[in-house]
Order: structure tokens, then C-alpha cells, then sequence
């Protein structure tokens, strides 16, 4: 061998040990960022997106590292052994989803979880009832107080929020909101109506902004001695009383939403009319499923539901779908759903608004119903979610006529995802909007 | 022979995968999880990610798949926030880089600012207090001012943060405050130079028609001891026939100046014990060569939001029959925290031990799970609550302030301190 062949030898080698420690490093990367081979995410939801928009975390220290260091340090320093890991990941999950400040990408434990999964399939626990917090205001920072306060050293105690300055500047009402009673479920037997607003639980005052609003403009009059010190004293007392017994939200829709037993006592403000009181048994409660009644399909959104909507179709040449009372629908499920309804074609978008140069992913059927029946679709505010979008996406072309006048107005697109200790959450990842929407939009920007 | 190199290079280049993928772990001192090299070969691993990859996998999703756009240094911080909540323990926290700066700031009690405290106004910020011999004072500025432009720009309705950050800047600069006094016409020109300040966190008054002393502690920093040491000196230039010691609001602070606080009054005694997770035990005790002579009874007043350090300050004492407590029970927070840098100036604030007074059984503060109060907290020896019913009460002024009056009455009551 000449010295120069062995040179180029040498240099080889050097490459390759190189390569091959990067190489590792690299596969061990793709293994802690790829998770456990049964996936922690639901099947058949929304497909996974790649990160096409080019988003990377830019921090400087890796947050792996980060979360390592501090989980490090808890177990060196902290006053009691720590013993369990895993809840202080579901903690940091549970910390990043709250910091959203949206009504829609939801942290629950394992039970709120559990019970959640349920009732996608039409299985409720509790009064048998959907509830949502509403919140008018798109204000992540004003929503997050009341959804889920992170606790600080001053504002540890989450009643405290209820009254603080900051409520008062930028008030928000949420509204714990009954979006969908299960049909002859203990909520529809005790009268509990859509849209009913939760008031009060066994006498706990769910957080309102309202009151904190109220409370510093009688502040103020009274300052400016507009009111008597005995109309701020009344408010005094009330803002006490209810300090007293608080609960925020999300806690309450647990004690709804949770259970099979027990009498639960619930005033709602009912739009219109004023508040109303029910004493309600928890109680297992079901949806009805897939049915198909003459021309008239009940069209519930869980697996399965696809294929016996495909049979139920043939020789038919006209069907009203029934898509009231859809609140949870699975969008894979529906997208299915539509390809059984509809020929190919274009059904509008899942827009983003991550970042302003991201093209919408257009809602596409490819191999659709060539010869579709004429379609009449039922819909009410009680058509959420992924059924209000397949109502939108099947009347925006045509394919069919909506016999309702009008739908639930949530048409967030969620990913649902499990974590290895039984909590999990919904994440927002788009928002479906028809080609009219888009048009309307760009017309708006010129 | 040239077999056996093959094999034997082959081997060394695999090591040096095995070297690579292992490197993190190598980095903090472990061998890889056998997960890890489970997923390798296809093994499911069912429910056994490492916390850290399942906060890793959210992380990523979180800030991929996010319908709006998410800030990664925020999101971060957040995750870090929940984790310390998952402790369930609303002491244990985790400060942002922001945060773990105003908590510096807090417990040292210096900053580059004018020498005022401001408060939360419609119109922008009002002065709460301006600090006796600070450049707020000196430049003219007066108490109930209130602030509304800054460098000529407005201030209404901006968040008091913010006035307060526009405000602060570095040492010798100069900044140009307008101001609305009530009264005066034409809004007041304030051209102020920052200067270091020490904010005063012990302030006393004279009460001539009782014959009392009133000192307010609002907080326990670094400089509280010798603050409080002149306010007391201070107030015995009157006739003193007794002292209120006021505690309520007091968040509490740093353990050492309590201590250091109390060798005034007790000498070489138990003040705290501190209890930490392997049983160890520490004592703080107090020294020996602080103690003044407190010729006259003492009481202290404190509600639900005096804390910590202000309940170690109040319950030793107590507990040592040196003084009355009267008001409201406190918050009963009875542990203790180090706060630990991390990289990138964040901090994080973790409970390292539980502490117990002298005789009194242990008071931690114990909440349901909406966080409403159950027990915990030192109970009054005289309980009075803050009356809002007859006047828009005044913390320190005896004709608005029912608790002082109490107080002041059992001081009365009482004479002076047997020998």
C-alpha cells in the first residue's frame, strides 16, 4: 500500500467512527421523539401532520434537558421523596396545555379521560349531558386564569382570581354551557335544555367574571359617592359568601359530567328565562346508535358507523341525515362518512392560523359516491364539532339541503391524545372553513 | 488475518454507534433506559416512555400542531409551571427568567427605580408612598400623585407592570415623570435620576393621642432588621405605654431577618425547628447579643394574609409569652423553600423542609381540592375581624382601623410589661 492510499485509509476511518457516533446519536434522537411503538395518540382521529410549516422549538437549552434538570432537582431537594415520575410529566402536559387559554384544548385527568372516551362511543356517566366552557373573548391570557390557573405563591388560592384587579380590566365571562342532552337521560328527564348555563353545583358558585366586574364598579361609585356604603356593603357580602364556596369551571363540569350515583343539585341560568333549579340523579344514559328509520339515518360518528351507512344507502334516492344531538364526532369518522355521501371533490379546508403563509389543507374526497341520493340533512345548535362540519362540508357544494336553520358554531378540528397514565387532552389544530369562507376572507383583506 | 480486521473493525465502528446513542445518558451519568433500546429492535413498550419523553412528545406536538402560533420559550416555562403544580404544594414554584428576576428584587429590596410605590389607578398610577431620602422625595414627588405620562409618553391604562418597568432603568439615568396633583391647575413637571433603592419595609408612627407606637413590617428582606431597629429607636424617643407590632398583609420573606428579629426580644432561645425529607433535623436559634429591653406591652395584629416569616416573627413570641396576637387567624404557611437557579435565569422554588415553633403544634395550612381553606395558620389570642360596616376602613389609623383600636385598648389594659 503507497503512503497516499493509506492516508485516504486513515482518513476514512476517521470518518466513519465520526459517522458512526452521529449516526447514533441521531437514531436515539428519532427514538425519544417517536414514542412508544403503540402510540399514545388515538387511532384514526386526525392523520398526524409532519412539521411542514418548518416549526421547531428555538430555545437555547432543549426542553428535554430543561425538564430533566428540574425533575432532577425535585427529587434531590424536595421535602417529600418523589416517588412518582409520571405524574409530574402529566403535570408539565397538563401546565403547556393550560397556558393555551383555550376553551377547546382540554387537560383531563384520568377519570374526566376515561369518561370522555365514553361518551364518543355514546356512553355518558353523571347528568348525561355535554358541557363546554364559553368564552367569548379569544383572550388566551384573560381565559387562562379561569380554565386553568396555574398556581403562583400569591394567587395559590384560585378563588383569588375571581376577584383580581386584573378581572376587572379585562373581564371574561365564561360560561359553563350545556351543548347537547342525551335524549331521555337523567338532564333531559329533569328538563335541562341546550344551552343552559351552569350557575351553581350543590351550592358552589361556579367563577364568573361578572361578579369581579360588578364588585369594582360599585367600588368606584362609591368612591365617587354615587351609591351608599350599604349597596357596596351588600356586594361585600355576596362576594364573600360565594368566595366561600367557589368553583372554577372545568371542575364543575367534572362533577357533572362524572359518576353514576348520587343526587346532584344544579341552578342554571336559562337564556330568556331566568334561573332554574334541578335535582338530578346521576345515572348511567346512551345515545341512540347507528339507526336507520324508513328514509331518516341517525348518524352518530363512531367507528364502524362508515360502513353501515355505506348499506344503508344502497337504492336509496333520497335520505335526510339526522345529525342533531352530535356533539363528540370523530373526524376520521367523518370524513368517511362524507366519501359514503359525496362525489369527489373539494369540501372546503382545515385552515390553521399558526402562521400567516401556511396554505389551508383542503378537505378532499377521492374516491366519494358517484351517483350521492338527494340529501337532506337535519341540524340544530345541538350539531357540533365533527358533524357540524360535515353538514357545512355537504351543503357548501350542494350535495345536500340543511333543514335546520342553523348549527352549533364550533368547528374547531381536535386532535384527542392519550397520555401513558390514563389523562389526556384535546388540541386544536384547525378550523374548518368552507371556499366561501376563504373567498369571503380575502375579499375582506383587500 | 484480514477476516479478523474486518470483524474487529466492525465492532469498533458499532461501539461507536452504541457511543453515540448513548451519549445523553453518558451526559448525566446513566446507562440508556431499556425502553430506549427496546423500541430499537421493535419491542412495544406499552405505558413505560420516560416522563421526560412523554413531556417531550406533547412539547413537540403542542408546537407543530397548535392551530395558533405558540411562543417555544413560553410553552416551555409553562410545562415547567405544571410540573411543580403536579406536586400539589402552591410553595413549590417555577419563576420564568422574568419572574426569578422580581423575585430577587423582592427579598433584596433593592433596585434602580425613584423611591416610590405605586398603586393600580384608571388613569394610569397612582403614588402610594414615596420614600422618605429617596430621589422621588428629593425631585418633589408627593403622595397621592398621580402619574401620567412617562419620558412624554402616556401611561393611561397601561398595565401597573409596565408603568412600573418604564420607569425603573439604570443607576443615574433620568426620567421625566408628569404628574396630576390634586389641586394644582396645570399637570407638575417631576425630573427625577434613578438611584439605588432601599425600599423601606418597617414604618412607624407615633400615635399621640394613645401614647402607642405603631410600626407597620410590610415584608422580612435583607434590610428589615436594621429598618425595624430604627423605627423602634425612633419611637421610643416619645413615651412609649406601648407598641403595636403590625403584621397583617405581611407575605413574609427571609427566614434569617425573623430570626435575626427576635434575638431582640429572646435571647440564645428555639426559635424554629426545620424538619427536612431524611429526617434531619435543623434549629435556628436566636442570638445572643441583639436584645433590647422592651419596657412596655406588645401587641401584633395579623390577618389571613400575614405568612411565613411574619408567622415564625409572630408565633415565637407568642409562644414565649412576649406578646398579645390579635385579628384574624394567618394563612399557616409552614414551610420552607430555597430557591435554585437554573439555566437561563429561570429559577425554581422548592419546599426543602417543614418547620415548627417552640411549643405550638404544627400549623401548615391544609385546603380541599378548590383550593378553599380548611385549618392551619397561629389562631388570635383576641380575635377581632376588620370592620367594613361603618367606615371604608384605613390600615394604621386607629379611628378607621377597629383592629388597631382593639389592640390598643388590650395594650392599655394591660400597662407596663412586668419586670
Amino acid at each position: 500500500m503507497s503512503e497516499n492510499s493509506k492516508h485516504i485509509v486513515a482518513a476514512a476511518w476517521v470518518v466513519a467512527v465520526a459517522g458512526s457516533v452521529v449516526a447514533g446519536a441521531a437514531i436515539r434522537d428519532r427514538i425519544d421523539l417517536s414514542g412508544p411503538g403503540s402510540g399514545p395518540k388515538i387511532e384514526n382521529l386526525v392523520a398526524s401532520r409532519d412539521n411542514g410549516d418548518g416549526v421547531r422549538p428555538q430555545t437555547e437549552i432543549p426542553a428535554g434537558d430543561f425538564f430533566f434538570d428540574l425533575t432532577e432537582k425535585l427529587k434531590q431537594e424536595y421535602v417529600e421523596p418523589i416517588t412518582d415520575d409520571a405524574k409530574l410529566a402529566s403535570g408539565a402536559v397538563r401546565g403547556m396545555i393550560g397556558y393555551l387559554g383555550d376553551p377547546k384544548s382540554i387537560y383531563m385527568d384520568k377519570d374526566e379521560f376515561r369518561a370522555y372516551l365514553k361518551a364518543r362511543q355514546g356512553q355518558y356517566e353523571g347528568i348525561g349531558a355535554d358541557l363546554e366552557v364559553l368564552i367569548s373573548q379569544p383572550n388566551a391570557k384573560a381565559n387562562r386564569s379561569v380554565l386553568q390557573p396555574t398556581p403562583t405563591e400569591e394567587d395559590s388560592d384560585p378563588r383569588q382570581q375571581a376577584l383580581a384587579p386584573g378581572g376587572a380590566s379585562v373581564p371574561s365571562f365564561p360560561r359553563l354551557t350545556v351543548t347537547s342532552v342525551v335524549p331521555g337521560g337523567p338532564a333531559d328527564k329533569a328538563g335541562v335544555k341546550a344551552g343552559d348555563q351552569v350557575y351553581s353545583v350543590d351550592d358552589h358558585w361556579i367563577i364568573n367574571g361578572d361578579l369581579a366586574a360588578r364588585f369594582y364598579k360599585a367600588e368606584k361609585d362609591f368612591k365617587a359617592k354615587s351609591i351608599p356604603l350599604s349597596a357596596l356593603n351588600d356586594l361585600r357580602k355576596e362576594v364573600r359568601t360565594k368566595y366561600e364556596r367557589m368553583l372554577l369551571p372545568l371542575r364543575a363540569k367534572a362533577k357533572l359530567f362524572l359518576g353514576n350515583a348520587g343526587v346532584v343539585k344544579v341552578v342554571w341560568d336559562r337564556p330568556h328565562v331566568g334561573q332554574v333549579t334541578t335535582s338530578i340523579d346521576r345515572a348511567p344514559s346512551q345515545r341512540p346508535g347507528f339507526t336507520v328509520n324508513n328514509d331518516t339515518i341517525n348518524l352518530p360518528l363512531t367507528q364502524g358507523v362508515p360502513e353501515q351507512l355505506h348499506s344503508a344507502l344502497a337504492g336509496k334516492s333520497a335520505v335526510t341525515i339526522d345529525l342533531r344531538n352530535n356533539t363528540l364526532g370523530d373526524f376520521g369518522v367523518m370524513r368517511k362518512c362524507l366519501a359514503e355521501l359525496a362525489p369527489a371533490g373539494n369540501y372546503g379546508y382545515e385552515a390553521t392560523d399558526r402562521n400567516t403563509t401556511a396554505k389551508p389543507t383542503p378537505l378532499t374526497v377521492v374516491n366519494g359516491n358517484s351517483k350521492p341520493p338527494k340529501i337532506t340533512v337535519l341540524t340544530d345548535r345541538t350539531t357540533r364539532g365533527a358533524a357540524e362540519v360535515l353538514a357545512l362540508a355537504l351543503s357548501s357544494k350542494g350535495v345536500a339541503k340543511l333543514s335546520g336553520n342553523e348549527t352549533g358554531g364550533s368547528r374547531e378540528v381536535f386532535d384527542v391524545v392519550q397520555l401513558p397514565d390514563g389523562s389526556g387532552y384535546t388540541l386544536v389544530t384547525s378550523r374548518y372553513r368552507t371556499q366561501m369562507d376563504i373567498k369571503t376572507a380575502k375579499v375582506a383583506k383587500k | 488475518m484480514n477476516a479478523t480486521k474486518t470483524i474487529a473493525a466492525g465492532i469498533g465502528l458499532v461501539g461507536c454507534l452504541a457511543f453515540g446513542f448513548g451519549w445523553r445518558d453518558i451526559q448525566h451519568g446513566k446507562l440508556p433506559p431499556v425502553r430506549v433500546i427496546d423500541s430499537l429492535f421493535g419491542v412495544k413498550a406499552v405505558s413505560a416512555a420516560s416522563p421526560e419523553q412523554i413531556f417531550k412528545q406533547s412539547y413537540q406536538r403542542i408546537l407543530s400542531s397548535y392551530n395558533r402560533p405558540v411562543k417555544a420559550q413560553e410553552l416551555k416555562y409553562a410545562g415547567m409551571e405544571g410540573l411543580m403544580a403536579s406536586l400539589g404544594d402552591p410553595h413549590t414554584v417555577f419563576f420564568p427568567p422574568k419572574d426569578a428576576q422580581a423575585f430577587l428584587e423582592e427579598t433584596h429590596a433593592n433596585f434602580f427605580g425613584v423611591g416610590a410605590r405605586l398603586q393600580t389607578d384608571p388613569l394610569g398610577a397612582k403614588v402610594a408612598t414615596v420614600f422618605e431620602n429617596g430621589p422621588a422625595s428629593a425631585a418633589g414627588m408627593k403622595k397621592g400623585d398621580l402619574i401620567t405620562t412617562v419620558d412624554g409618553k402616556s401611561v393611561l391604562g397601561i398595565d401597573i407592570d409596565l408603568i412600573v418597568d418604564k420607569i425603573k432603568g439604570a443607576e443615574g439615568s433620568v426620567v421625566h415623570l408628569s404628574v396630576v396633583r390634586q389641586g394644582v391647575p396645570k399637570p407638575v413637571q417631576l425630573t427625577i435620576k434613578r438611584a439605588r433603592i432601599v425600599a423601606p419595609t418597617a414604618e412607624s408612627q407615633y400615635l399621640s393621642d394613645s401614647g402607642m407606637g405603631y410600626l407597620q413590617v410590610t415584608s422580612f428582606a435583607e434590610p428589615t432588621m436594621m429598618q425595624f431597629n430604627q423605627e423602634v429607636e425612633k419611637l421610643e424617643r416619645n413615651p412609649l405605654k406601648g407598641l403595636v407590632i403590625d403584621l397583617r398583609g405581611n407575605p413574609g420573606g427571609l427566614l434569617e431577618t425573623a430570626v435575626d428579629m427576635l434575638s431582640m426580644f429572646v435571647s440564645d432561645k428555639v426559635a424554629v425547628k426545620m424538619k427536612f425529607r431524611d429526617g434531619h433535623e435543623e434549629v435556628a436559634k436566636t442570638r445572643d447579643n441583639l436584645q433590647h429591653e422592651f419596657k412596655y406591652p406588645i401587641a401584633i395584629l395579623m390577618n389571613e394574609d400575614s405568612a411565613s416569616a411574619a408567622e415564625i416573627f409572630a408565633g415565637v413570641l407568642k409562644d414565649y409569652g412576649k406578646v398579645t396576637l390579635v385579628g384574624t387567624h394567618s394563612y399557616g404557611k409552614a414551610s420552607v423553600q430555597n430557591v435554585f437557579p437554573m439555566v437561563d435565569n429561570s429559577s425554581a422554588k422548592i419546599t426543602i423542609a417543614r418547620y415548627y415553633l417552640p411549643f405550638t403544634p404544627f400549623f401548615g395550612r391544609t385546603v380541599d381540592q378548590d383550593g378553599v381553606f380548611i385549618k392551619g395558620g397561629l389562631e388570635p389570642d383576641v380575635k377581632v375581624d376588620l370592620d367594613w360596616s361603618k367606615v371604608e376602613p384605613v390600615l394604621g389609623e386607629p379611628a378607621k382601623d377597629n383592629q388597631l383600636q382593639r389592640a390598643i385598648e388590650i395594650l392599655k389594659e394591660k400597662g407596663p410589661a412586668p419586670k
